[in-house]
C-alpha cells in the first residue's frame, strides 16, 4: 500500500471530458457471469493491495459515509456559528485548546486529528484563501474584534508556526506516522503568506486588546500573553537554520517567559467544545478510515512546547565547532536528552549538523573527517599533511598521496557524518540504523585497507617487529574504521539495554558480550597507540632542529595520546562495569532467584536467543562472533566457583567506580589549551556529567546486591538452604533504573512468609 | 454473453476510468482494478464527489446576486470533490457504472 504522501494522481479530469458512457447493465451482466470467488483484476494489482482499501458505506471505514436518516447538510457542516460573539474566556479556552491540538501534532498525530477538527481553522483554510484577506471565518466578519480580530490572528500565527514546522520535518530524515505524520489533506498552511503579515495582525490584536475597558484585567493578561507567545514562537520557528548566523535565542526564551503566566491562567478559560468537530474528515482529502480526535492535557501541551523551547536554546551550545570528539559528544548528549527532544527539533539539528556537506555551516565534511584522523590515528602525518597544492609534480610520492587520501575522504565523509547523525532518529530506528551501517562499515574497513596498503608503499612507513613476530604495519585509516565499528557494536548493546530488548535471562550473556567488545576495543586502542608512540619516536629522531614545526608536531601528538586516553579510560569503565554485572547475574542465574520473561515450555533456547541477538553482527567479519559453544561457557564462567565470581564482581565494580570518577574528572569536552578562558559549563556538559555520576550511582547499587548476594549466600550453604533472594530487574523509567544503560538488579531478602 | 466473453469484457475495462454512484448519491471516480461475481468494484486513486449542500448552493446564489444584476433561475455549483485513494465499493450500494 501506498503511504498518503506518495499517492501521485493527476488532477481529476472531471471537467472537459466527453460524455460518459451508461455501462451498468454490460457490467452487471458480465459480473453475474463470473464464478464465485473468481476475480477479474489487473495483473499488477495483488490480493495483499486489496487489504489496505477502503470500504465505502462502511462506516469503521468510509469517512465519507453518512448513516441512513442523517440529514446530510448537518453531516457534512456543523451548526456551530463561527461569527457568534465569544466571551474572553471562551476565547482563551479557545486558545488553549488549539495550542494543545498544535502540540498533539508535534508528537506525531494527524492533523486530521488534531487541529483539522477545529471549525475556526477549517473556515480558515477552505476555500484555500488567495490574499490574507481572504483568510477568515467567514464572508462576512463577525462583530465581535474578540472574534475577527484577536481569535483570527491567534489562529493564523498558530497555522503559519505549523508551516515552518512542517516544511523543516518534510525536509529532513524521519519516520512518517511514526514520528510525525506530514499529511496536509489538500489544505494549504499558508504557505504563500510572509511572516510579517501574521506579525502584524497580532501586533493589532495585542494593541486591541490592550485598549478595552470593559474586560477583566487578568483575562486581559491571559489573552495577551498567549498572543505574544504566538508572536514570539513564530519568530522563533521563523529563524529556523539561520540560528547559525543569528545566534539568537531571544526568541525562545521569551516564549518560555510566556508559558509561565500562561500556564497560571490555564483556568480562566472556558473550553468550547462545539467549535471541534470530527465531521471535518468528511471533507478531507484522506486515503485512511476515519479516526478519533485526540486529546492531550494542557499539562502536557505546556510541558512539551517548554522542553522544545529549551532544547532549542541549549542547542546553541554545540554550534562552535571544536573538534571532533567535542562535535559528537554535545550532538550524542543533546539528543539523548528524556524524553527525546521533539521532531521538530532533531529535523533542525539534521539540517545544522551537515547541509550542503558542511557541519554546523562553518567545517566542510572532509575538514571534519581530517581533523578526526588527526586526532585518533594520524597525528602530524604525512599521509594528511601531503597536498596538490604545494607538490605538483604527479611522480613525487607526496602529489600520489595526497590524491589517494582525497579519494578516502571523499568516500569515507559522507558515511562518518552520518554516524553522528543518526542520533537525531528516535531511538528504535537509531538502534536499527546502526545494525544496518554496520555491514556498510564492515566493507568500509575492507576498503580502508586497500588504501592502507597503497599509501604504505607511497609514505615507506616502517614497520614495526615484535618480538619474534612478523613486520606490522600501522595500517591507520582501517584502524580508525574499525574503531568506528567497535563503538556502534557497543552502542548497539548498550541501546539494547536502554529499549529494554533483553529479557532477564539474557543479561548474563548480554554483560558479558559488551565486555567483551569493550576489551576487543581496548585491544585495538593500544596498537593504535604502539604505532603512535612509534611514529613520534621517530619523529623526534628526525627533526632536532626545527623549532617551529617540531613544537607543532609535539602538540598535534599530545592531543592525540590524550583522546586516546580519554577513551581508554572511558571504554574501561564500560568494560569493569560490565565484567561486574555479568559475574553479579551469572551467580544470581545459577541459583535460580533471576526472574525469566519466558516460561519454561517455551520454544525458545538460549542457542535461539544468542542466535537472534547476534543477527546483526553475523555478516561482520572483524570482530569475529563467537561461536555459540564458547559463548555458552564463557557467559556461564563454567568451572568458576560461585565465590570466586563474587570475588571477581566486588573487584570489577570497584574498579568501574575508579574509571567512572576518571571519566567524570576528564570532562565531557576536551579543552582548547589556546583558548584565553574556559567557557562556564553548559546545559549539555551538566547532562553528561549527570549522565555519568548516574552510571555512578548504578555502579554502588551494583556493590549492594553483590554484598547481599555473598551474605546470603554463606547463610545459604551453612544452613544447605536455597538462596533466600528476591531479585527484581527494575525497568527502564522507573526510579530505581539509575541508567538506561545498566540494569542493575534490585537484591532482597525474602520475607517470610506468615 | 457466455463466461469467456464476460470475462473478455470486463478485463477490457481495466485500468480504465469508471464513475461509480451509490445508493447515498455520492460518485466515486477512479482507476477499475478488479471486480468480481458480486459486483464489488476496487477503484484505484479515486475521488470522492458529493452534490453540494444545500448552504453552498445558498451561498452561490447569493454570489451570483451580487454579481450580476439580471436573476437566473439556474445557478452553477461544483460537485465537492476529495482524494481518498484506493476503495472498494460493495456491490449492492452501487446504482450506476459509468465508463469514461
Amino acid at each position: 500500500m501506498l503511504p498518503n504522501n506518495e499517492v501521485r494522481v493527476p488532477r481529476p479530469r472531471f471537467v472537459a471530458q466527453s460524455a460518459p458512457r451508461d455501462i451498468t447493465a454490460e457490467f452487471t451482466k458480465a459480473a453475474s457471469k463470473l464464478n464465485a470467488g473468481q476475480l477479474v483484476k489487473d495483473e499488477t494489482f495483488t490480493l495483499f493491495e486489496a487489504v489496505g482499501a477502503l470500504e465505502i458505506m462502511d462506516s469503521k471505514m468510509d469517512s465519507g459515509y453518512i448513516a441512513p436518516g442523517e440529514n446530510l447538510a448537518q453531516a457534512l457542516e456543523d451548526d456551530y456559528d463561527v461569527r457568534r460573539p465569544l466571551t474572553p474566556e471562551e476565547v482563551v479556552g479557545l486558545m488553549d485548546q488549539l495550542l494543545c491540538h498544535e502540540v498533539a501534532w508535534h508528537k506525531g498525530h494527524p492533523l486530521s486529528q488534531t487541529l483539522f477538527t477545529s471549525i475556526y481553522l477549517d473556515k480558515l483554510l477552505w476555500p484555500v484563501p488567495r490574499t490574507m484577506d481572504d483568510a477568515r471565518f467567514d464572508r462576512v466578519p463577525s462583530d465581535s474584534p474578540l472574534v475577527n480580530l484577536v481569535l483570527r490572528a491567534y489562529c493564523l500565527a498558530l497555522v503559519k508556526a505549523c508551516d515552518f514546522v512542517h516544511i523543516r520535518v518534510a525536509t529532513e530524515y524521519y519516520y512518517e506516522e511514526e514520528d510525525f505524520v506530514s499529511q496536509l489533506y489538500n489544505r494549504n498552511l499558508l504557505s504563500a503568506f510572509d511572516v510579517s503579515q501574521f506579525h502584524r495582525l497580532l501586533d493589532q490584536a495585542v494593541a486591541w486588546v490592550a485598549e478595552q475597558t470593559d474586560i477583566d484585567q487578568k483575562l486581559k493578561d491571559a489573552i495577551r500573553c498567549r498572543l505574544v507567545f504566538r508572536h514570539e514562537f513564530l519568530s522563533a520557528l521563523h529563524q529556523d537554520v539561520e540560528v547559525l548566523e543569528t545566534r539568537s535565542v531571544e526568541n525562545f526564551a521569551s516564549c518560555i517567559a510566556q508559558l509561565q503566566p500562561l500556564t497560571e491562567t490555564v483556568a480562566l478559560g472556558k473550553p468550547v467544545p462545539d467549535a471541534f468537530s470530527l465531521k471535518i474528515q468528511r471533507k478531507l482529502a484522506s486515503t485512511v478510515p476515519p479516526r478519533p480526535m485526540v486529546k492531550i492535557t494542557s499539562g502536557d501541551a505546556l510541558a512539551h512546547l517548554k522542553r522544545l523551547c529549551q532544547d532549542a536554546i541549549d542547542m546553541q551550545q554545540m554550534l562552535d565547532y571544536t573538534g571532533p570528539s567535542n562535535f559528537k559528544t554535545a550532538v550524542w548528549t543533546l539528543l539523548s536528552r528524556k524524553p527525546q527532544p521533539s521532531i521538530y527539533i532533531r529535523c533542525l539539528l539534521q539540517a545544522l549538523i551537515v547541509s550542503n556537506m558542511t557541519i554546523l555551516g562553518a567545517v566542510p565534511v572532509k575538514e571534519f573527517l581530517h581533523d578526526e584522523l588527526a586526532e585518533l590515528v594520524l597525528p602530524a602525518n604525512i599521509l594528511l599533511q601531503a597536498n596538490t597544492d604545494e607538490v605538483e609534480v604527479p611522480s613525487d610520492p607526496r602529489f600520489q598521496i595526497a590524491q589517494k587520501m582525497d579519494g578516502f575522504m571523499k568516500r569515507f565523509a559522507q558515511p562518518f557524518v552520518d554516524t553522528v547523525r543518526c542520533a537525531c532518529l528516535n531511538r528504535c530506528r537509531m538502534r536499527r540504523t546502526l545494525c544496518h551501517t554496520l555491514v556498510d562499515w564492515d566493507n568500509l574497513q575492507m576498503e580502508a585497507e586497500d588504501i592502507d596498503l597503497e599509501l604504505r608503499t607511497l609514505s615507506a612507513e616502517p614497520p614495526l617487529q615484535f618480538q619474534g613476530g612478523e613486520p606490522t604495519w600501522s595500517f591507520p585509516l582501517s584502524s580508525w574504521a574499525y574503531h568506528q565499528k567497535l563503538v556502534q557494536f557497543r552502542l548497539i548493546l548498550q541501546m539494547g539495554f536502554e529499549l529494554s530488548i533483553y529479557s532477564p535471562e539474557e543479561l548474563p550473556g548480554m554483560y558479558w558480550y559488551l565486555s567483551h567488545i569493550c576489551s576487543t576495543h581496548l585491544g585495538h586502542i593500544d596498537r593504535i597507540r604502539t604505532f603512535t608512540v612509534a611514529a613520534r619516536k621517530r619523529d623526534l629522531m628526525s627533526t632536532g632542529d626545527r623549532a617551529g614545526t617540531s613544537s607543532q608536531k609535539a602538540s598535534a601528538f599530545h592531543r592525540s595520546f590524550h583522546a586516546l586516553e580519554r577513551l581508554t579510560t572511558h571504554i574501561i569503565a564500560v568494560d569493569a562495569f560490565a565484567i561486574a554485572l555479568h559475574a553479579l547475574y551469572v551467580v544470581l542465574a545459577r541459583h535460580n532467584v533471576l526472574p525469566s520473561a519466558s516460561s519454561s515450555q517455551a520454544y525458545s533456547t538460549d542457542r535461539l536467543r544468542y542466535e537472534i541477538r547476534m543477527k546483526p553482527f553475523i555478516p561482520i567479519t572483524l570482530p569475529e562472533l563467537v561461536p555459540y559453544e564458547e559463548y555458552q561457557r564463557e557467559a556461564a564462567l563454567e568451572g568458576d566457583s560461585d565465590a570466586a565470581i563474587l570475588e571477581r564482581a566486588s573487584k570489577a565494580i570497584a574498579e568501574a567506580r575508579k574509571a567512572w570518577e576518571a571519566t567524570l574528572a576528564n570532562g565531557a569536552f576536551i579543552d582548547d589549551p589556546s583558548a584565553p578562558t574556559q567557557p562556564p559549563p553548559s546545559a549539555i556538559e551538566e547532562d553528561w556529567k549527570r549522565d555519568v555520576k548516574n552510571t555512578m550511582r548504578s555502579c554502588i547499587g551494583t556493590s549492594l546486591a553483590v554484598e547481599a548476594v555473598k551474605k546470603a549466600l554463606s547463610t545459604a550453604s551453612t544452613e544447605d538452604k536455597p538462596l533466600n533472594l528476591e531479585v527484581i530487574v527494575p525497568e527502564v523509567g522507573s526510579k530505581s533504573r539509575w541508567h538506561d544503560w545498566w540494569v542493575v538488579p534490585q537484591v532482597s531478602e525474602k520475607k517470610a512468609k506468615e | 454473453m457466455d463466461h469467456d466473453q464476460s470475462v473478455q469484457y470486463l478485463e477490457g475495462l481495466l485500468g480504465r476510468t469508471l464513475r461509480i454512484h451509490t445508493t447515498d448519491t455520492r460518485m466515486f471516480v477512479g482507476l477499475f482494478k478488479c471486480t468480481d461475481a458480486d459486483r464489488n468494484i476496487i477503484l484505484a486513486n479515486s475521488f470522492e464527489y458529493r452534490m453540494p449542500t444545500t448552504s453552498a448552493v445558498q451561498a452561490a446564489a447569493h454570489e451570483k446576486e451580487s454579481w450580476s444584476e439580471a436573476k437566473s433561475a439556474t445557478v452553477k455549483v461544483n460537485m465537492t470533490h476529495r482524494l481518498i485513494g484506493l476503495i472498494v465499493i460493495p456491490g449492492r450500494h452501487i446504482t450506476k457504472i459509468e465508463l469514461e
